[in-house]
């Protein structure tokens, strides 16, 4: 019996009992009361009588309809019944009102609802900490690509925004402190199809605890922790923690990344967007004097990466305490730091705005960044700018300052998760495109664009094995020789090409970039692909039929059904015998 | 003393009583068989399954179905009860008396079944 239906039974007890006795001691008063027939002989109700009386009366249905017109004595006691049943009936009402209404019982209904859909997920799933906005924009990107998630969060307002989201899947939700073991394991953390657990609350020591707890009950699994503070980044990954991303390092490595080659960051923006939305423009960041308001975590981060370029930079932060952490890190740029607020002018033109190439608004409060942003561009118009977003209902104020680059936290967390968890060769590829000269960045923008067109495009991975690839590995164990090329062409028409574009190749741990068309596959080998959906699911085709596969490497038609296979036997020695002699050693 | 426990045991073993009561006498003949008793069989059966809801340990789950097992007995004695006076309008005869007696024969043992699970239950508390 589950809990639900056990805590529904018990709070029953009482107002059925109620109910019983009533209903007993009305009919049996009922029988027992004398009463007179059409004759004017004593007469006594029957038990059945009675019970069709009292349910009637109980039930304020009230027929009237009896066998003889009631005596006084009968009447007296219909009055007793009245007042007893009808108040017995209200009780039991108000009881189980009051139980469909107690927060216990809604709780255990709720877990209740959440254990059977958690049951109903056919395939692995992705548990999500904390359905904050990093935690929303993790489990729209995860549903998007089909992966099952279940949320925990600890705010009951937000789990109750869940049934009303607009996700492909249903994402499961329970309330529950995530720090609390407990409710983890409530929440299917030692669930077998529990493939990862992504700690996404906006404490670090909430997440903390929940590597924590994650690798000590589950060690299978893989852990992703938010982190922004460094001293718990390295605690996380001291017990094993799989990834540990900070958003403000991620940023501060993006914002390197767009600085050195434009291209390779707009490579970096399309691989890791959101399928089917616009490509994004190139961005150009200029080097010269810039300006960082705000010398927090994500100012510092930055810092570090100008400094990194031999780049000028001006701090501003109101902080004393600010001041000496800076010069403790960089002692011979004293006159770099300016205290103050930043949304003034005065602080600003002090800092240099006029003749600076850009700036960035680093403060954690969106209103202080918005009026920086503000009044730096009324003093130097062409500034490039780099604003810090905080709070997901400023994005709109965000959009209309126009600002080069809007730096979301929720945003970058998610994009980094997403690509860890979906693609971990795009990481190994994004590794390896770093390297690369800008040149080659160029190309392979303009092959992609040129083959996929307008929008972001899809990411796949391929791995050589029988179930990902029945077909191909069956064909490469007869020691056939299959192309990474033939994997492009059309299942349906082999002389098109489908509209996809190897980005990796990874063999026995060595990473090749773009491989060309003539590489022949090998089992367990894998494939980074992007390209459009239909063509994701040709190739899935190719990958699995085994006629497809035939008619693209124009191998003979081969048949499923025994009949027909005779039959193509038969047909092709006939052909044989009827070909001239000297013709046949030729095709042997 | 648990007042639960003592309330469910009165009503168990009362159960068990009245039963025998109704059960007890000539199977024949309808003088021996009161209707009052066979309707306070019936209620008091009755508070006895409903005290058993809820209960989620292996002997609560063997009560409420002994319990159950009676109330379905006594329904059917009842129903045949009814449907021979009432709806067929006869008076009561040796035939239907028998017929009532061996469901509320089969609803003793399922009683009695019901009190030494109890018994048990209250022995092994005991050590």
């Amino acid at each position: 019996m589950s809990l639900v239906t056990s805590l529904i039974m018990r709070q029953m007890r009482a107002p059925v009992i109620i109910l019983i006795l009533g209903y007993s001691i009305s009919i049996l008063g009922m029988v027992l009361t004398p009463g007179i027939d059409d004759q004017g002989n004593p007469w006594h109700m029957s038990f059945f009588d009675a019970f069709y009386f009292v349910s009637y009366t109980a039930t304020t249905i009230g027929f009237g309809e009896i066998p003889y017109a009631l005596s006084n004595a009968q009447r007296t006691w219909a009055l007793i019944t009245i007042y007893l049943t009808v108040i017995a009936w209200f009780y039991s009402l108000g009881k189980i009102i009051s139980l469909v209404q107690d927060p216990t019982f809604r709780q255990a209904l709720k877990i209740n609802q959440f254990t059977h859909q958690l049951s109903r997920i056919p395939d692995r799933f992705i548990l999500i900490c904390g359905f904050g906005e990093t935690g929303h924009a993790l489990a729209s990107a995860l549903t998007e690509r089909y992966i099952h998630t279940v949320v925990i969060e600890k705010d009951i307002q937000l789990i109750q925004t869940l049934p009303l989201e607009d996700f492909k899947l249903v994402v499961p939700g329970i309330t529950g402190d995530a720090s609390n073991p407990e409710d983890l394991i409530r929440a299917g953390l030692q669930n077998p199809k529990c493939a990862a657990v992504i700690a996404a609350t906006a404490s670090d020591k909430t997440n903390l605890k929940i590597a924590v707890t994650s690798k000590l009950l589950n060690p299978e699994i893989c852990v992703i922790c938010r982190s922004e503070l460094a001293e718990y980044e390295r605690n996380m990954f001291s017990f094993g923690t799989d990834f540990v991303v900070n958003p403000f390092d991620t940023f501060a490595n993006i914002f390197a990344m767009a600085m050195h080659s434009p291209s390779l960051h707009l490579l970096y923006d399309w691989l890791t967007g959101v399928p089917d939305t616009d490509l994004s423009n190139p961005v150009y960041i200029k080097e010269g004097h810039w300006i960082i308001c705000g010398f927090g975590r994500f100012g510092q981060s930055l810092y570090q990466q100008l400094l990194k370029s031999n780049i000028q930079v001006t701090v501003i932060d109101p902080s004393e305490s600010k001041r000496e952490e800076f010069l403790n890190k960089s002692e011979n740029h004293e006159n770099d730091f300016i205290i103050g607020t930043g949304f003034d002018a005065h602080t600003l033109t002090v800092a240099g705005v006029g003749h600076a190439v850009g700036l960035v608004s680093g403060t954690d409060n969106d209103s202080n960044n918005l009026s920086i942003i503000m009044t730096a561009r009324e003093i130097n118009p062409d500034l490039f700018i780099v604003a810090r977003h905080n709070k997901k209902t400023n994005e709109k104020l965000f959009i209309a300052t126009q600002a080069n680059i809007i730096m979301q936290p929720s945003e970058i967390i998610a994009r980094k998760i997403r690509s860890l968890l979906l693609s971990p060769l795009m990481v190994a590829f994004l590794n390896k495109a770093r390297k690369q000269d800008p040149t080659w960045a160029n190309i392979t923008i303009s092959r992609i664009m040129g083959a996929l067109g307008e929008s972001i495009p899809n990411i796949w991975t391929l791995e050589v094995s029988p179930e990902e690839a029945k077909a191909l590995c069956k064909t490469l164990q007869l020691g056939r020789i299959i192309r990474v090329g033939n994997l492009l062409q059309d299942p349906r028409q082999r002389e098109q090409q489908i509209e996809a574009i190897p980005l990796l190749l990874k063999r026995n741990q060595k990473l090749l970039l773009m491989p060309t068309d003539d590489i022949a596959i090998k089992s367990e080998d894998q494939l980074l692909f992007c390209g459009t959906p239909s063509a994701s699911r040709s190739m899935m085709w190719t990958l699995n039929d085994i006629h497809s596969l035939n008619y693209i490497m124009t191998y003979e038609e081969t048949y499923d059904s025994s009949i027909w296979r005779k039959v193509t036997q038969f047909l092709k020695r006939k052909e044989r015998r009827n070909r001239p002699r000297q013709n046949r050693h030729r095709i042997k | 003393m648990n007042r639960e426990k003592v309330v469910f045991s009165f009503f168990m073993i009362l159960a068990l009583t009245l039963n025998y009561g109704f059960y007890a006498g000539e199977v024949d003949n309808p003088n021996h068989h009161n209707v009052y008793e066979l309707f306070a069989v019936v209620i008091v059966n009755m508070i006895a399954t409903v005290l058993k809801f809820g209960d989620r340990s292996q002997m609560g789950a063997m009560l409420l179905a002994t319990s159950l097992v009676a109330l379905v007995q006594l329904f059917s004695a009842t129903i045949v009860w009814t449907y021979v006076v009432n709806i067929q309008g006869n008076a009561m005869t040796p035939d239907t008396m028998s017929t009532i007696i061996s469901l509320s024969g089969g609803a003793l043992i399922a009683n009695f079944i019901s009190v030494i699970l109890l018994i048990i239950e209250t022995s092994m508390m005991r050590h």
